[in-house]
């Protein structure tokens, strides 16, 4: 009777399994645990986490680890893996005007245009001019009021206001004429007295309709064809706003400065692709595709998406311990997704949301530390430790064990880093692949697409369903399920958007969006990688190359234990006529354990 | 150290002829408050009712404008009230003003207010400028927001606390208006906030209804 324990070191988590070996018969497993992964997957570090979970699994049957006869560490997969975003389209501002922006309340409501005018000087403009008043910081909205009352009363066309401080309603409910007003301009400074300019604000509810059509703007300022051009990305950039100001700022005032987003090459062994990344994550994913499997993909230099490679490759050769110029990059994952931006040339630290493409890069690295690992942790607990077998191997071992399974079968594992796919047939012959995106890309999206700046935020929204705290004494589940509080809430999540944690905490989410949009961001978020991926992923490892001629897919790893990621797969792989669902690892360890249980399984007698 | 009666006796005169002293004022604060030259009139009204759903209730203590016409570091109600009640329109709600006399408690103050608002959001102040935001459902010594030291409250900050009150009003999720801790706000004005409560508090009627307050704000000439 000898007593082994698999040991599997993710990227996130360790796990082992610990089991009684006979001289025949199937193992006997007696207990399991799980801790984090301590240090970076495959080096040394990770010997304490190790230990750590082996003095958690044997304590439960009441052993020790130098009890154990066996140690099996898993061969990590020599692949790491890395996200990165960049802009595709320019940040906004053109060479003749500014932007305006989008304050919480402006004031009035329709179209005004006219000549900028410091409220100072306004006394001085000739009855009948057209004018759009500049108020600084330094005026009260009732002295200003006053002023510009003054100033219709003379006749002066006062036809909408610009204001620094959060004053608009409060101008606005003190004049004499309903004028479109638009506040909280910071720089309002940088406003140029004597231009054209336009102020637009719509009825609450409504978003503007003139300032953010590029012929609206050309109307309004007479622009000829060439210079409607160069207005269309500020165009673009206040549809949907319920208010704007536009201005027509003399020449190279302030200028644009465009980075072309590059383009991407694509090495494979079918093909040298170059794909241009304006076109979007479909069209790279597309020569990803046809030129696989990859020999390297490169950047641009100069351009975004050469600086994004470059900080990759950098990264990995960090990790790695190789030169940056050595790294090859073995697979790509490409998203479409939205990057806020500070608006250059704004008049009030304006955020746009820029269209943007998201990579998720994997490199095999050469060297295997896990001998390293295995011989320190030999001598750290003075039992045997031997190299099991392929990781993906092992996680087809493991995932067998799953009631109701059979070859030929493929498992999905869906990790933290990557996106691992095996398949078994029926004679035992195992193909697998790695692909790059997973759990932490998903995470990154949220994160930027949200503008949360906080990825442990962006983290925690991505694992944990929300609610919108309506009263004190309910809260409205995001499927519209309304669920009631004998005791009040905490005061401070009143009228918020909150993350239900599985142990009862409430995270509120620190945003101002609605909860429909935070949902929406994170389905979207976790369907382009693991949707995408699950679907590459198995198109590689079919003999056939079509998934319909899979019968059973598991799903394992970290991210199969998601509330909601399972269920998207399950029912798009069901389009293919493919039974896919969770793994329930030896009947009792849901998706976890795989690696660790094959390796167990695995072990000669 | 012992704290005695005589001690005490000591730093309260200290403290009123400190108060009657202008060089011993704190500075003005450094925004030189708008309508410093405008005067607050209070009308009494009646008793307080129930309002509509776009209001924010802005619940003022006994002695608030009468007895005591300024906050602790001597911003005038009229600038205090002016602001509060900018934040609120600005945000498209409309503020309404009562009195609460039968406490000086600012927790019971302001959900008092609370509860007559039909929004159910409530400010509640104090004389001596101590500020919350509350809402009716809570109990009376939580709240929304607590603004605990009147020493650092400036005209800026009453304008936020009444643009938050309004956000919470319309359902929208503010950022708490960040909180400003002097460290030495404790010992410089404890005794002076000590008067100034005890000012309030004889004011108190026992069993009074709120009234409701008609504000309006005369250029001092």
């Amino acid at each position: 009777m000898r007593l082994v324990a698999g040991v599997d070191i993710g990227n996130v988590t360790t796990e082992v399994a610990v089991a009684r070996l006979g001289p025949t018969g199937p193992p006997e497993f007696i207990a399991s645990a799980i801790t984090r992964t301590t240090g970076v997957k495959g080096t040394l570090p990770n010997v304490r986490g190790v230990v750590m979970a082996l003095q958690d699994a044997v304590a439960r049957v009441g052993l020790r680890v130098q009890d154990l006869s066996l140690i099996r560490l898993n061969e990590a997969t020599p692949v790491i893996t890395d996200v990165a975003m960049e802009t595709i389209t320019e940040t906004i501002i053109t060479e003749s005007t500014m932007i305006g922006h989008d304050p919480s309340t402006p004031g009035g409501a329709g179209l005004g245009v006219g000549i900028t005018v410091p409220l100072e000087q306004l006394d001085r403009v000739a009855p009948g001019e057209r004018v759009v008043v500049v108020v600084g910081g330094a005026h009260t909205y009732d002295g200003a009021a006053a002023l510009i009352n003054r100033a219709l009363d003379r006749g002066v066309q006062v036809t909408g206001a610009i204001m620094q401080k959060d004053e608009a309603v409060l101008l606005n409910n003190r004049l004499g004429r309903r004028i479109p007003v638009v506040d909280e301009v910071a720089l309002i400074e940088l406003v140029p007295p004597g231009v054209p300019a336009a102020v637009e604000v719509a009825e609450p509810g409504r978003a503007i309709q003139t300032l953010s059509n590029p012929y609206g703007i050309a109307t309004i300022f007479g622009l000829g064809p060439e210079e409607t051009k160069t207005i269309v990305p500020i165009a673009r950039a206040l549809i949907g706003n319920r208010s704007a100001v536009v201005l027509k700022t003399p020449q190279g005032q302030v200028r644009e400065r465009r980075i072309p987003a590059g383009v991407l090459t694509v090495e494979g062994e079918r093909a040298r692709l170059d794909v241009n990344i304006e076109d979007g994550a479909e069209a790279v994913m597309r020569a990803v595709e046809r030129a696989w499997p990859l020999r390297d993909v490169r950047g641009e230099p100069g351009t975004n998406v050469g600086g994004m490679m470059q900080r990759v490759r950098q990264t990995m050769a960090e990790l790695t311990g190789q030169a940056p110029a050595a790294i090859r990059i073995q697979d790509v994952l490409a998203v479409d997704t939205m990057a806020h931006q500070t608006v250059r040339g704004g008049l009030a630290g304006e955020f746009a949301a820029e269209n943007a493409v998201a990579l998720a890069a994997m490199v095999k690295t050469t060297r295997l530390p896990m001998e390293q690992v295995a011989s320190a942790l030999e001598r750290e607990t003075g039992v045997a430790v031997e190299l099991g077998g392929v990781e993906a191997e092992m996680a087809v071992l493991g995932a067998l064990t799953t009631p109701g399974v059979d070859r030929p079968l493929a498992v999905l594992d869906l990790g933290g880093g990557s996106t691992d796919a095996a398949f078994i047939a029926n004679n035992g012959e195992v193909r697998t692949v790695h692909l790059a995106g997973a759990g932490e890309m998903v995470t990154m999206l949220i994160d930027s697409e949200l503008a949360l700046r906080d990825r442990e935020l962006a983290e925690k929204v991505k694992r944990y369903p929300l609610a919108k705290v309506e009263s004190l004494f309910h809260m409205r589940l995001e499927d519209g399920t309304v669920h009631f509080f004998r005791e009040a809430l905490d005061p401070r999540l009143f009228g918020r958007v909150v993350l239900l944690e599985e142990d009862g905490t409430m995270t509120p989410v620190a945003t101002d969006q609605p909860l429909e949009r935070i949902r929406a961001v994170r389905r979207t978020s976790k369907e382009r990688v693991f949707l995408t991926n699950s679907l590459r992923a198995l198109e590689k490892v079919v003999p056939t190359g079509n998934v319909r001629h899979l019968d059973f897919v598991v799903l394992v790893g970290g991210s199969a234990l998601d509330f909601e990621i399972p269920e998207m797969i399950t029912r798009k792989l069901a389009e293919y006529g493919v039974v896919a669902g969770r793994a329930n690892v030896r009947g009792c360890e849901g998706p976890r354990n795989a690696v660790a249980t094959g390796l167990v399984l695995a072990c000669r007698r | 150290m012992e704290i005695n009666e005589r001690l005490i006796e000591q730093i309260v005169t200290e403290v009123l002829r400190a108060m009657g002293e202008p060089a011993a004022a704190p500075p003005a604060p450094a925004t030189a408050p708008a309508a410093a030259g405008v005067e607050l009139v209070l009308e009494e009204k009646g008793p307080a009712g129930q309002g509509p759903a776009d209001e924010v209730v802005i619940g003022v203590g006994p002695a608030f404008g009468t007895r005591l016409r300024k906050t602790i570091v001597d911003i005038p109600h009229a600038v205090v009230l002016r602001e509060l009640m900018a934040g609120i329109e600005e945000e498209g709600l409309k503020p309404r003003v009562v009195r609460v006399r039968h406490t000086s408690d600012l927790g019971f103050i302001g959900h008092t207010a609370a509860r007559l608002s039909g929004s159910g959001i409530a400010v509640g102040i104090q004389s001596r400028g101590t500020t919350l935001i509350h809402q009716r459902d809570l109990q009376p010594l939580n709240n929304l927001e607590l603004f605990p030291q009147s020493p650092v409250l400036d005209p800026e900050t009453y304008r936020a606390i009444g643009r938050n009150a309004a956000r919470y009003a319309k359902g929208q999720v503010p950022e708490p208006v960040p909180v400003r801790i002097d460290q030495m706000a404790r010992p410089k004005y404890q005794a002076k906030a000590a008067i100034l409560h005890l000012k309030e508090t004889e004011l108190v009627q026992p069993g009074a209804p709120p009234v409701e307050l008609e504000v309006s704000f005369k250029p001092l000439n």
